[in-house]
């Protein structure tokens, strides 16, 4: 068992496709006895360059430990669907569980907006409470 | 006479005790290819060669995925 970091770009149209195709490779690695440490779906993204014409793709990031076995099969499942416009395989030395640097900035980016609206509502209550968030 | 002094270069990776420079991590990466999309070499930017073969294969890889350009002139 060893572990390994897929990254894979779906193609835009079949995008509602992705939560089907995680669980079909989800059921192939646990299968057969592997784990997945860290699973992320970063949506849809704009590509720095164009591939087969498509402007955006969706992404999929993945952390496993599995077998040669599955990784060849996983490897040929991505070949053989169109769908998938590119996909990544790396070898890690150890499971990583943390957020990466991509989906750490989304979700920096959704939480933004809702902190402001949570200081306006302070503000909105008491001024002393305006105070306090400007301390913090 | 060099009568400017350029800032000292140094390398932001050993500074920050860098274990892997991660190819997802767009925003450093980004500090590192040119507008041009090339990778800047180290002796301009002060990059220790350790770090700089990491450096590399990470923007390469992040090319592949379409993550950063190869160069500025791809047809949109």
């Amino acid at each position: 068992m060893r572990h390994y970091e897929i990254v894979f770009l779906v193609h835009p149209n079949q995008s509602e496709q992705v939560p089907a195709m995680i669980e079909r490779y989800k059921s192939l690695i646990e299968g057969a006895e592997g784990t997945i440490h860290r699973l992320e779906d970063w949506g849809r993204r704009q590509l720095a360059y164009p591939i087969n014409n498509a402007h955006k793709a969706h992404y999929v990031l993945m952390n496993v430990e599995a077998t040669q076995d599955v990784m060849d099969e996983l490897s040929n499942m991505f070949r053989y669907n169109d769908a998938v416009l590119r996909n990544m395989v790396i070898r890690c030395n150890e499971a990583i569980t943390e957020d990466s640097p991509i989906k750490a900035a989304e979700s920096r980016e959704e939480r933004k907006p809702r902190r402001e609206e949570r200081s306006e509502q302070k503000q909105e209550r008491t001024a002393d409470a305006s105070e306090e968030a400007a301390e913090e | 006479m060099a009568r400017f002094f350029r800032r000292r270069k140094f390398c932001r990776f050993t500074a920050e005790g860098v274990k892997q420079i991660d190819y997802k991590d767009l925003d450093t990466l980004k500090g590192y290819i040119t507008e041009t999309g090339k990778i800047v070499p180290s002796r301009i930017t002060g990059t220790k060669a350790r770090y700089q073969r990491q450096l590399a294969t990470a923007i390469k890889r992040a090319r592949y995925l379409a993550l950063l350009p190869y160069t500025d002139s791809h047809d949109v």
